[in-house]
């Protein structure tokens, strides 16, 4: 590997890539018009959304924690039940999607500066309205613990709420509970697929491939020259929509960002090889094209973003398995919802890690065979 | 010193694509300093084996040696004293001629000094030098081949190889185009290329006649030329079309082809006198005025006969 030609690589594409005002509105404008575009859509008209109160404590603490929660204008409360049991009639019936139990004691204990666990019980057969449901009420619960703990100061025990969600119906939720995060992922993959896909297959077209291929540059070279530069956009453009997106919705995060991080830039790298495997097989940029739709659309539709991967059939939920996305999806969801360390995670990363490996081998290989087949 | 710029070994170069064969075996011997032309009907094999000596290609077997280095174990020794011009245009459109000769340049490793000198000097040659921040997109046909051509000499290659260079480029940048081509001949490079055109084949020192994938000619353009049998005549005519239908419906005995070149239509003879003749028999009686005159053969015409009459050698095996 010579650095100074890979340089002399990465040069030129950010060159390149500075003179196409189109391919820079695909990697910076596109992503941000279709996370708020469709950030909506998969967040809209989620108000007033059906409550059922369960207070078995009857003190101040659970009746300030029920008045939050009407107030947020997220939650409408149709019901104050008087015993647990009621809860599931109500949600098969429809009449409430979530309800809150706020066990006997509750009060007593954040008086006395200890965690009182609450319980939120979600109907997840709306996986769409329940995901968004139980975000909203995790925050409420996350607002008055931050009231709770301005108001006693940082003497003694910090008192908190800790709201425990329970899906019902659907168990399966857990899969769909990061729409947002998981959008993110998929604009990025869209993008970046979109963009890597044209790397090569515009250097065929052009003859420049050919041109290069005479001069000692090696494959392995010539792919780092073509992979540094998205891989810098990409890092910057997932933290940006990452950013934006999550602060735009409100999504909540709890867990590991350093996990996260590596998830994303496993995830990156697999998308980047993929495109380029895709360029570099690819006689022109129609057939690119197509490629990437055909690599895309079962990536939105077997991944778990918006059908649980439980409820498919053994055959799909197992080709799931071989969608990176899907392992993304997985690591968003784990990483927003609750706290994971890299152990918990150590499935999907390995698989991101398995997947970018494998198509950056099969990149190299094609560069080689390409030589000789051109 | 004589070393060979391309020499043969016992192994001709063959290249299929799938179940067609592109060279079906081809050894080459170039002397240094020479212009040695590929000529030959499209598809016959001419840019795959100048893809295959530029190391774009591997062959599926054979070698060369280019300047006593193997074409298929040296490729690096060999790419670093060649230039390959592919038929395409091949710079990136939305660099400028500066940026594109340089990033070449830099590519083949050229240190920053001579780039400067070495591009000022070819982009003067060219003609190059006014639009030289002028990105490649936006150049003309003639201007692109000149920028391939002074991207190409950067790294001061010894042997040239052309494919079709000023196909499709007008005609008074082709004759430029020939003229650099003769001051690099002069500085002592060896060029091959593959031309369409047979005044550029009749510049050449030497002329490979490549048909279906093998050298079935090959000489001077004078050779060549006297490969042909008989003699050339010509009818000059208002109408060659008519002329050229009336002389094959004739089928007279003794001439071998017959092709339109401009107002004239050529015949090629065995016995020019007994064929003289019958030609004028035949378009007397049809009516239509002409000129007839024997001349000396032409390249154009030798290759409009060679093409028709190639010897057809042992089928390649598939």
């Amino acid at each position: 590997m010579s650095w100074v030609r890979v340089r002399l690589l990465i040069w030129k594409e950010f060159l390149q890539l500075a003179r196409d005002p189109i391919l820079l509105r695909m990697l910076i404008i596109m992503p941000i018009a279709q996370l708020l575009l469709l950030g909506y859509v998969v967040s809209a008209d989620i108000k007033d959304i059906s409550m059922a109160v369960v207070d078995l404590d009857h003190s101040p603490v659970s009746r300030t924690l029920t008045q939050s929660f009407s107030a947020s204008g997220f939650f409408e409360i149709k019901e104050q039940l008087a015993t647990e049991s009621d809860i599931q009639p109500l949600l098969d019936d429809g009449k409430a999607l979530i309800a809150v139990v706020i066990a006997k004691g509750t009060g007593a204990e954040v008086d006395a500066g200890r965690v009182a666990p609450i319980a939120i019980v979600v109907d997840g057969s709306n996986a769409q309205v329940s995901t968004v449901a139980s975000s909203y009420a995790a925050q409420i619960v996350q607002a008055y613990n931050a009231q709770l703990a301005s108001s006693y100061g940082s003497v003694g025990g910090v008192p908190q709420i800790d709201a425990k969600v329970r899906v019902v119906a659907n168990p399966t939720l857990a899969t769909v509970n990061a729409m947002i995060p998981g959008l993110v992922s998929l604009i990025m993959m869209l993008s970046l697929m979109v963009v890597m896909s044209m790397a090569v297959v515009r250097e065929r077209e052009s003859g420049t491939l050919e041109q290069m291929f005479v001069t000692p540059i090696l494959p392995g070279e010539y792919l780092a020259g073509k992979v540094v530069p998205y891989a810098l956009i990409a890092t910057a453009q997932a933290l940006f929509i990452g950013v934006l997106g999550s602060w735009w919705f409100g999504v909540p995060f709890v867990g590991n960002a350093l996990v996260l991080m590596v998830g994303l830039l496993l995830f990156l790298l697999v998308c980047i090889g993929l495109g380029l495997l895709i360029s570099l097989i690819s006689s022109n940029r129609q057939q690119a094209q197509q490629a990437v739709v055909f690599t895309l659309i079962p990536s939105i539709v077997l991944s778990g973003w918006v059908f649980p991967i439980d409820s498919m059939p053994p055959t799909l939920s197992w080709v799931s398995q071989l969608l990176p996305l899907t392992h993304m999806i997985e690591i968003l969801r784990s990483t927003f919802m609750k706290a994971t360390d890299f152990i918990d995670m150590a499935v999907p990363l390995l698989a991101l890690t398995t997947f970018a490996v494998i198509f950056f081998t099969s990149a190299i290989f094609a560069t080689h065979r390409r030589l000789r087949e051109m | 010193m004589d070393q060979l710029a391309i020499a043969s070994t016992d192994r001709p170069l063959v290249k299929h694509f799938r179940a067609v064969v592109a060279v079906a075996g081809i050894s080459l011997e170039v002397s240094p300093g020479t212009v040695f032309g590929l000529v030959g009907p499209d598809g016959a094999g001419k840019s795959t084996l100048i893809r295959m000596l530029a190391t774009v290609l591997a062959p599926d077997s054979g070698d060369a040696l280019i300047f006593g280095n193997s074409l298929v174990r040296d490729t690096e020794e060999v790419s670093a004293r060649m230039g390959y011009m592919p038929q395409r245009f091949s710079m990136y459109p939305d660099l400028t001629i500066t940026e594109n000769v340089n990033f070449f340049a830099r590519l083949r490793g050229v240190k920053k000094a001579e780039r400067k000198e070495r591009s000022a000097k070819l982009l003067e040659q060219m003609g190059l030098t006014p639009f030289a921040k002028r990105f490649a997109a936006r150049l003309s046909g003639g201007m692109k081949q000149k920028l391939m051509l002074a991207s190409v000499l950067m790294h001061e290659p010894d042997l040239l190889l052309l494919d079709e260079p000023t196909t499709g480029v007008d005609p008074v940048s082709r004759r430029e185009f020939w003229e650099v081509i003769a001051r690099l001949r002069a500085d002592g490079k060896t060029i091959v290329v593959a031309t369409p055109y047979m005044d550029e084949a009749e510049r050449c020192d030497q002329l490979a006649f490549i048909d279906a994938g093998r050298i079935t000619r090959q000489g001077t353009p004078a050779e060549i030329k006297a490969m042909v049998e008989g003699t050339l005549l010509s009818v000059l005519t208002t109408d060659p079309h008519e002329t050229a239908t009336v002389l094959r419906d004739a089928r007279i005995a003794g001439v071998s082809s017959g092709h339109i070149f401009g107002d004239e239509v050529r015949i090629l003879a065995k016995d020019s006198a007994l064929a003289g003749e019958r030609v004028r028999e035949a378009l007397h009686q049809a009516g239509i005025p002409y000129e007839l005159n024997a001349i000396n053969m032409d390249m154009e015409s030798a290759f409009a006969v060679l093409a028709e009459t190639a010897p057809v050698q042992e089928a390649a095996d598939a």
